[in-house]
């Protein structure tokens, strides 16, 4: 369980949110929609331990991430995986190469592994082949399908994704929801920062959440799909 | 996340090709410091020249049997600083005196010689300094046999002065040299941790301290700087030894390249490839603090 609590923040010389709650389940596909510059990157910053909130507190299994011991942050940011909104950043590198990066933030991948299960997240996320492609070359739909796949690489049991979907593009929504929510079932969680919601999941996911700026939709699991129920 | 990343060679697993070049460059100036660095220690700076030019002359009473002369000359060869001690007869000293002034032949008159038995001592050039070759002449001097010891007081601290202040500018080049490897490689290790910067900074978001990054791309700088310096000190000393088979005349001024083997050489060399460790983890911290990526 990830809570939080009170959050505030300021930035560019104002409150942007104050007093927020958020409280998101293990093994779930969480949803958070907002408008440009509502402080979503921000939020997922906060929540993975990287930014620490001007008021209130994150806590992880009922560990504080910024009050509590600095080794258990650590260990928190080692099981996420972070998809990034797509900077150039890292237009340097070849697909492999953030595989590779990937695998040495993990530890204890073999080489040939590593190899084998690139190939294999690649096909996945629609990339085939794609990695001795450099990131430089790729769209911002195949950027975020790389990123995504060199994050599962690591298999973390917390995934955050900045505007990952919106920028796949629409045919690879499918993919995406079918994706979340089998990491879902496997006992991961998944947190979604995004502009807005695909109209078919929201309509899946029911009646969000309202938390200041933001709506918290939770994808439902397959299991309550099949029997009609909303998250 | 279980186990902790191995971050050995981090910087090779993350970008081989600039570090290969560096590599080899830092290959090819470890060569040529570790034939400096062995020519300097085989040669003492310019001690080896002095030593090899500088004499002390014992000239001996007339009436001095010559056996008594040569167990004189072993004796002087014994002491410490004495690379060696010859004696030379009335008779050889004189055929060394026309050979140095021809034409003064009639000089010796009736068959008389007047020219007495020497010892030629020479001093060690590890050991040619002034409270050594006063030991050797205050020894000398106190042999009855003896008339009189040459030792060129007057200009020799002068000589040994010049030979030191030689000696201590060809050490300062090679410091200074020393000193351009420190500076070119914090530079590239700077650079590199700049060009790494996305990378450190994936890593550190996903809980590798950066503290461990630092510790580890120092640690691994220090081990490829050591051997480095020992491969290029080694290629160095290679090179050295066949300069010197070549050249037979550069012993005079390097020294003989049997020296190179010897465990005072070879002690150096370790230390030498110890201190480019040292001097390459301290580059690499310092890259690193003055790239030191950001954390929000």
């Amino acid at each position: 369980m990830i809570e939080g609590f009170r959050l505030g923040v300021f930035s560019r010389g104002t409150t942007l949110w104050d007093g927020l709650d958020f409280a998101f389940g293990d093994a779930a596909a969480w949803f958070v929609t907002g408008p440009p510059s509502s402080g979503k990157t921000l939020l997922l910053s906060i929540l993975r331990g990287e930014r620490r909130p001007d008021a209130g507190d994150v806590v992880v299994s009922g560990e504080s991430l910024y009050r509590g011991n600095a080794a258990l942050a650590r260990a928190w940011r080692a099981s996420c995986g972070h998809v990034p909104e797509q900077t150039i950043a890292d237009a340097r590198l070849t697909v492999g190469d953030l595989f590779r990066r990937s695998a040495l933030a993990g530890g204890g991948v073999r080489e040939s592994e590593r190899k084998y299960r690139t190939d294999r997240l690649l096909e996945m996320v629609g990339l085939p082949g794609a990695s001795g492609w450099r990131v430089a070359e790729l769209s911002i739909s195949e950027r975020g399908r790389a990123c995504l796949a060199a994050e599962l690489l690591r298999g973390p049991k917390v995934l955050f994704c900045d505007c990952l979907v919106a920028g796949a593009g629409v045919l690879f929504w499918e993919m995406l929801w079918g994706l979340f929510r089998a990491l879902a079932r496997e006992g991961n969680t998944v947190i979604l920062a995004e502009r807005r919601i695909p109209e078919r999941w929201a309509l899946a996911a029911g009646n969000p959440e309202p938390v200041g700026p933001f709506r918290v939709y939770r994808l439902p699991d397959p299991a309550a799909e099949v029997k009609g129920e909303p998250g | 996340m279980s186990e902790r990343p191995s971050l050995w060679w981090i910087d090779w697993r993350l970008s081989r090709g600039p570090l290969v070049q560096e590599t080899i460059g830092r290959f090819l100036f470890f060569c040529l410091l570790g034939f400096a660095l062995l020519s300097l220690l085989l040669s003492g700076g310019v001690s080896r020249i002095l030593a090899d030019r500088y004499a002390i002359t014992a000239m001996l009473r007339a009436e001095v049997p010559s056996s008594e002369a040569e167990g004189l000359a072993r004796k002087a060869a014994a002491l410490p600083p004495v690379r060696s001690a010859t004696y030379r007869d009335p008779e050889a000293a004189w055929e060394e005196f026309l050979r140095a002034y021809p034409g003064l032949g009639p000089v010796r008159g009736a068959g008389e010689n007047p020219l007495p038995g020497y010892i030629e001592i020479r001093i060690r050039p590890d050991r040619l300094t002034g409270a050594d070759v006063d030991l050797v002449v205050s020894s000398l001097r106190s042999v009855p046999l003896i008339e009189h010891v040459l030792a060129g007081e007057v200009w020799l601290p002068r000589l040994l002065r010049a030979g030191r202040l030689a000696s201590r500018a060809c050490w300062g080049i090679f410091g200074a040299f020393l000193a351009c490897f420190f500076l070119v490689g914090r530079l590239q290790e700077r650079a590199r941790a700049v060009a790494l910067a996305g990378d450190f900074s994936f890593l550190a978001e996903r809980g590798v301290p950066s503290g461990r990054l630092a510790f580890f791309r120092a640690a691994g700088a220090a081990v490829s700087g050591f051997l480095l310096a020992a491969a290029g000190t080694a290629a160095g000393g290679g090179a050295l030894f066949l300069f010197l088979r070549m050249f037979p005349f550069l012993e005079g001024v390097v020294g003989p390249p049997s020296d190179l083997l010897l465990p005072r050489t070879v002690a150096a060399a370790a230390l030498f490839s110890c201190g480019a460790a040292l001097l390459s983890a301290a580059a690499s911290v310092l890259g690193w603090r003055a790239a030191r990526p950001g954390r929000k």
